[in-house]
């Protein structure tokens, strides 16, 4: 993993280094060794949840089909995830399925199942329409994440990344959006960039990372993003709404660890098609990656790709405005 | 435009009269014919995936979009294209036309003759782009074929104006810089430097002389797989005294004795037609300005509906004595119409009195 990182890097470090506008170098962590710091701490915190489970308890899991037919299995509590349930069941099922409804409730497909259940499978072309908007708040959401995860990596060294946050995804705002902070004075970025960045995105969501939740307590999630001045301001105000008081949900996609409230989709293989056709500065450092994709299952021709594009470089605003 | 075989067999060439040779017919057979893949440096022309169904609202935005963008686009007038006024002369090389064989038509000269005519459509020619001969001459086909020749320019003409979405990105980009609505079909005519067209010039039927001889270069019919007697013209069998199975079939394939094997480019069944050809010296007939038609007498390659592309004749006894339309036909800047339909002299105009001999 290390080794792809370093070449996304280097592909980037080729375009920055004619920039003349690069504020003064602050002394900073490069970003694997916060991201490998990051990682150790949620391997930790998963492995001691695990252990927290005694001995394998049964639950029975009922399936339903598209035409009502009912499938009862019987999968490992806390252990088990909707992905083991379609394992058993079809690949075709494996492949396509976004998200779950457990119980009526949208589940992650690689969060664990602790209750017995009605389970139902999501694909990215649903015909009912409240499923369909589940389905496609996910992605948007999800795609938002990995945008963080390939901005914070395809800055040179020099230039100081900070992740802020996404807001809510919205449809209706044409484009899936991340704010990060870069210390760059005035960077205006050129068609090169842009295009740079969403080869970077592509290549990153070609390597099929899973979406791992876990549900940290307040105090990990502090010691994790102790590097992050936004994050270790936002998570005490996004512990004090979860249902404990206290917990966080956090997901990590290859080596990339960051928060979110939301179900996502199930793998970065799903996202197919996509690009970032815009960067708007939104005050003295922060910037607003906006980015557009399609579902892999998903294929219109360029023309309507275009029109997509289009709208999604103008600028996105959310009821989160800094 | 260039002959796809090997050894050029125009009736100026000296391959010509060695043609009836053995030894030169065997190795005809053997040379490649067609190919059925686009050149490497052609880029990717057709969406390689189905498009995902969208809905009727948006596929009706989709159209608006497309109709906003290249509405502006039209024709324009000969005057604002800001063409050269250049001189020609006999050795210039005008530019070709994209045209479809429609159909046949039988046309009847004043003395009772009845000749058999092909009806040609000079489709939505505009002009993509125009290189220059220096520029030309680097290029894979241009090099070869100005190895020791002076180089010409080189007319990209398109055809058949399509909705962007039916191609890919880097085809449509192709057209990006004309501003045109992407061409099916695209041909390349090689021109003098001064019968060169400036890019989005409108051809026209109008760029051809009523009595004129033109080339007409198409795919031929393709037959498909076929035996011996339709491909090669064998003889076969006899029908009945006798004859056990052999009616249709080769016969013998080799001596048995010298050389001991099947000779390369043995004929035998195989594939016939779907082959690029040039029928030379078809003379214009009929002219139709309003619907853009040409009648040619003759037959043309290829079956009707199919594209051909329509050049100013290279026999050298049939070619322009005085100027044509040159660099290309503009309508008449005084706004009068030109005269709809044209005839040759010699021909029998439909409705007007019968011929009586």
């Amino acid at each position: 993993m290390a080794g792809t990182r370093f070449h996304l890097l280097s592909t980037f470090s080729r375009q920055f280094s004619t920039l003349n506008n690069v504020s003064t170098v602050q002394p900073k962590l490069r970003i694997d060794e916060i991201r490998g710091r990051r990682m150790a701490i949620f391997d930790k915190e998963y492995k001691r949840q695990q252990a927290l489970i005694p001995r394998l308890e049964k639950i029975e899991v009922t399936y339903e089909e598209l035409n009502d037919e009912k499938v009862t299995l019987i999968m490992n509590k806390g252990i088990s995830t909707p992905y083991n349930c379609a394992q058993h069941i079809n690949e075709q099922l494996l492949k396509r399925s976004v998200v779950a409804e457990v119980n009526g409730e949208v589940w992650d497909m690689h969060r664990a199942i602790t209750t017995d259940c009605t389970l139902k499978l999501l694909h990215m072309k649903p015909e009912d329409l409240h499923q369909a908007t589940l389905v496609n708040k996910a992605f948007w959401r999800s795609c938002s994440f990995l945008l963080g995860a390939v901005v914070e990596s395809t800055f040179q060294d020099e230039i100081s990344v900070c992740l802020h946050s996404f807001p809510p995804a919205n449809v209706r705002s044409g484009s899936f959006v991340y704010d990060v902070q870069l210390n760059l004075k005035d960077w205006v970025p050129s068609q090169n960039d842009l295009r740079q960045i969403a080869a970077a995105f592509q290549k990153f969501v070609r390597q099929d990372h899973i979406f791992q939740r876990l549900d940290v307590d307040s105090s990990v999630a502090l010691k994790m993003f102790e590097d992050n001045a936004f994050k270790t301001e936002q998570i005490p105000h996004i512990a004090t709404k979860s249902s404990t008081g206290r917990s966080i949900t956090v997901y990590r996609v290859g080596d990339h660890i960051d928060i979110s409230r939301g179900p996502m989709i199930a793998s970065s293989s799903l996202v197919g098609r996509c690009s970032i056709p815009a960067i708007h500065k939104l005050n003295s450092k922060l910037y607003r990656f906006q980015g557009v994709a399609l579902p892999s299952e998903i294929h219109i021709n360029h023309f309507a790709f275009g029109i997509l594009e289009s709208r999604a470089r103008k600028l996105a605003k959310s009821c989160k405005d800094t | 435009m260039v002959s796809s075989l090997a050894v050029d067999i125009t009736p100026s060439s000296k391959a010509f009269k060695l043609f009836f040779n053995h030894e030169q017919i065997r190795t005809m057979s053997r040379v490649k014919r067609r190919t059925t893949h686009p050149p490497y440096w052609h880029v990717l022309k057709n969406n390689q995936r189905d498009d995902e169904k969208i809905s009727s609202d948006n596929l009706r935005f989709v159209r608006e979009v497309i109709q906003d963008k290249y509405k502006n686009k039209s024709p324009i007038k000969g005057s604002d294209l800001g063409i050269e006024k250049t001189e020609w002369d006999p050795k210039t090389k005008r530019s070709g036309v994209i045209a479809r064989n429609i159909g046949m038509q039988h046309m009847w000269e004043k003395d009772g003759k009845k000749i058999i005519c092909t009806v040609l459509q000079v489709l939505d020619n505009h002009v993509i782009r125009y290189v220059p001969p220096e520029e030309y001459a680097n290029s894979v086909i241009g090099a070869k074929m100005f190895k020791n020749r002076k180089p010409l320019g080189c007319l990209v003409v398109g055809a058949e104006a399509t909705n962007p979405d039916r191609f890919t990105r880097q085809y449509c980009s192709l057209f990006n810089e004309v501003g045109l609505l992407p061409k099916k079909r695209l041909a390349r005519f090689i021109v003098t430097p001064n019968a060169a067209l400036p890019p989005c010039t409108p051809l026209t039927a109008g760029h051809f002389v009523i009595g004129q001889a033109v080339d007409v270069y198409g795919k031929t019919i393709d037959y498909g797989f076929q035996g011996v007697v339709k491909r090669w013209g064998f003889k076969g069998g006899p029908a009945s005294h006798g004859a056990t199975k052999f009616h249709r079939r080769g016969g013998t394939i080799g001596t048995g004795r010298d050389k001991a094997r099947v000779w390369p480019g043995q004929k035998m069944p195989g594939h016939m037609g779907s082959e690029r050809r040039f029928n030379r010296g078809l003379k214009i007939v009929r002219i139709n300005m309003k619907y853009n038609i040409v009648y040619v007498k003759g037959t043309v390659p290829g079956p009707t509906n199919s594209i051909v592309q329509i050049f100013d004749t290279i026999l050298p006894r049939r070619k322009f004595t005085e100027a044509p339309p040159h660099p290309t036909y503009f309508p008449p800047e005084d706004g009068t119409l030109p005269q709809e339909d044209i005839w040759d002299s010699s021909l029998h105009v439909f409705g007007s009195p019968s011929i009586s001999v």
